[in-house]
């Protein structure tokens, strides 16, 4: 089982295809649970304090907006776990965790500049595309192996 | 006092919850009896909105603000109050946030504010402006008010004076100013100044309002009728001295330690700043400079609009390092006048810099509050935004005269 | 990442012949120690990392291929950020949804392409722009014709 990481990180999608063909996925919903469900936080709805931007300096400077290092607090564990990665292009929208263009942008840097194998994937527009996307998918899946084993 | 009536607020945001302050505004909201809720959406009015508001960006929160603020506009969504806001130094946000506020303002009666945040926004930051904001939204029969009835005082307490007036009949009788060192006994004497000028005692007076930075200590004491923030105050002061009660203005008040920018219509403030991080953009500045170049605080206008703040070369807006470039000129043998109009000017261009830019400039500006009366800085003003600058005549007393007007509502026939 | 991690998981159906209602009742069958709430896309159903991964598997069995699945960070009912809690819009995760659940049966076909052993090496197609010259010729040819 390869750790994939997935763009945007919280589409059902995605999530759904790397698990269902047998691999984990780093979706932030994980993260989102884990802040949430953290006793003795109260800072809702999702529970990120004024400490994660600043746990988010460790991927952005100082000068980069709080919203940006706040969510990169989030998604950074992620990137450090990711083993391999689908990345969506451009997706039609996506929103909450994966709504600043500049946090995205600066995710998906990161992810590149890992040593890791990536699908780089457009988002698809019609039917046949979006049945491709599936294969695509599936056949980079299937080539990673059983990872670490 | 009585418990107000909730005031829903829309709030239209981008990056508040992943910045670790949603809490702070929830908690600032609820203090002043609001609520903060998210307007309901489709999932098409987001896909459209680039096409329907016209504004193409790459966050897909900002679409989510701007098919919300459609929502607003077009009814879809009730709300009696809006707050805008996004991340400090985004570019991105900042441009929708701008162009949100104005489509709000333009379209809309609803009261806006708009705000960039970093993780270490309060909710004691947010408080006075989300006061002026449910003020608007509740009390707009109180802001109509165009005239002073009956025999009234207001007491602004600031942060560097306190200031009373005593009203009669939209007259004023009586002024007390005084250097506000503690709140309610420099408020105690400021009042009692304002009294013997206008030949009454506490039993005649009708009723009290009180505003400033001291208002809610002030309010026990006083067994005030009428305890509001300064940002409504001043705006309905400066519209009523200034004779610009219809139609819109702009009020700039540049205070001791914290500055606002209004837009106002029809004596209602619509979008207003506040701005209380740097004491270089604030009258601390001008004292300092009056310090340093031996004169009084009156005097420094005097100095100021005689000066040329060009030939005097200022490296910052700081209090400390521009101070000491202001220094550094005299020691080099700059005229005292050019450094009064060069400290004027360096106050005005930051607030220029930092505030104006975020509501939109309408004539008549009004300039009001203490540092109005130092003639260097309406002028500089006047060389920066290149229109004519209003200071009315009592300028320096208009939170109190704000006051004064206000509470004659609340007067029991 | 612990097997006694509280969670949360959605389970999205798309199906026209299985409902939520069937999925719960296989839920309360295996009488596995989760809570299970229902929604309009499916369910929601949270416990202990192993137990929720457990359950979640055996739901897919039911509908392979109309069945959908992820993990979901906030807890069934949080009131923090729902409608009934805050009197307005949903969390920005159901737009997500929303956005997504179109397409749902799309990928319900490449996955019945892939059980039949269809579809490998499949490529999506990929528009790319006209060159220049191809341009210049449309362009003088329209221009002549609305002469």
């Amino acid at each position: 089982m390869v750790k994939v990481f997935i763009y945007p990180s919280n589409s059902l999608i995605l999530s759904d295809l790397i698990d269902r063909f047998g691999h984990e996925p780093l979706a932030v919903m994980r993260e989102v649970g884990k802040k949430i469900r953290t006793a003795g936080l109260d800072s809702p709805p999702i529970n990120i304090t004024p400490e994660d931007p600043k746990i988010g300096l460790k991927y952005a400077a100082v000068e980069v907006p709080s919203g940006v290092r706040g969510r990169m607090a989030l998604l950074g564990p992620l990137l450090e776990e990711a083993e391999a990665a689908v990345i969506v292009a451009e997706p039609d929208i996506s929103f909450g965790c994966m709504g600043c263009a500049r946090t995205n942008e600066l995710v998906n840097f990161l992810v590149r500049t890992k040593d890791i194998p990536i699908l780089e994937l457009d988002y698809p527009g019609n039917e046949e595309d979006a049945k491709a996307f599936v294969h695509m998918i599936h056949d980079f899946l299937e080539g990673l192996g059983k990872g670490g084993e | 006092m009585a418990k107000e009536s909730l005031v829903k607020i829309a709030q239209l945001s981008c990056g508040s919850e992943y910045s670790g302050i949603q809490k702070e505004i929830d908690t600032a909201a609820s203090m002043v009896d609001a609520e903060i809720f998210f307007p309901e959406i489709s999932i098409e009015d987001v896909q459209n909105v680039e096409e329907n508001f016209g504004f193409k960006v790459a966050s897909p929160d900002l679409k989510l603000m701007m098919a919300r603020a459609k929502a607003i506009v077009e009814g879809k969504t009730m709300a009696d109050a809006v707050l805008i806001a996004s991340c400090f130094r985004c570019a991105e946000g900042a441009l929708v946030r701008n162009e949100i506020r104005r489509y709000i303002y333009a379209n809309s009666k609803i009261p806006v504010i708009s705000y960039s945040f970093t993780e270490r926004t309060t909710s004691s930051t947010l408080l006075t402006r989300l006061e002026a904001l449910t003020t608007t939204a509740r009390r707009r029969s109180l802001l109509a008010r165009e005239h002073q009835e009956g025999l009234t005082a207001g007491i602004d307490s600031g942060s560097t004076t306190t200031k009373a007036v005593i009203m009669k009949d939209d007259e004023i009788i009586g002024t007390g100013w005084v250097p506000t060192i503690k709140v309610v006994e420099s408020a105690r004497e400021s009042l009692e100044n304002a009294m013997v000028e206008a030949g009454i005692t506490r039993d005649d007076i009708q009723a009290i309002g009180v505003t400033g930075y001291g208002r809610f200590l002030l309010s026990e004491e006083f067994n005030a009728d009428l305890v509001q923030e300064e940002i409504t105050v001043n705006s309905k002061g400066a519209v009523y001295l200034a004779n610009s009660q219809v139609g819109p203005s702009t009020v700039i008040d540049i205070g001791g330690m914290d500055n606002k920018a209004i837009a106002v219509q029809d004596g209602i403030p619509g979008m207003f700043t506040m701005g209380g991080i740097c004491a270089g953009a604030s009258g601390r500045f001008l004292e300092m400079t009056a310090k340093r170049l031996g004169v009084d605080i009156t005097e420094l206008g005097d100095l100021a609009v005689k000066g040329m703040q060009q030939n005097v070369e200022m490296n910052s807006y700081c209090i400390v390092f521009g101070i000491q470039s202001l220094v550094n000129s005299l020691a080099k043998g700059s005229a005292q006048e050019d450094v009064a109009a060069a400290a004027c000017y360096s106050v005005v261009e930051q607030v220029f810099e930092q505030q104006l830019q975020e509501i939109d400039v309408k004539e008549p500006l009004i300039m009001v509050g203490g540092s109005s009366l130092i003639e260097g800085v309406p002028k500089a003003m006047e060389e920066l935004l290149k229109i004519k600058v209003t200071v009315p005549p009592h300028s320096q007393y208009i939170g109190a005269v704000g006051a004064a007007l206000l509470v004659s509502g609340f007067i029991d026939k | 990442m612990n097997d006694d991690d509280i969670i949360s998981k959605m389970i999205v159906l798309h199906s026209t012949f299985t409902l939520p209602s069937d999925l719960v009742i296989r839920i309360y069958e295996s009488k596995a120690d989760i809570t299970v709430k229902e929604t309009c896309f499916g369910l929601i159903i949270e416990g202990e990392r192993s137990v929720v991964d457990e359950v979640a598997r055996e739901m897919r069995t039911l509908d392979p291929n109309r069945i959908f699945i992820k993990e979901r960070g906030v807890p069934p009912g949080d009131p923090h950020r729902c409608r009934a809690g805050r009197g307005g819009g949903p969390k920005p995760g159901f737009h997500q949804h929303e956005l997504e659940f179109p397409f749902l049966p799309y990928i319900t076909s490449a996955l019945e392409e892939i059980e039949r052993g269809e579809g490998k090496g499949t490529k999506m197609t990929r528009s790319l722009p006209i060159h220049i010259e191809t341009f210049k010729d449309i362009i003088e040819k329209e221009v002549a014709q609305s002469k």
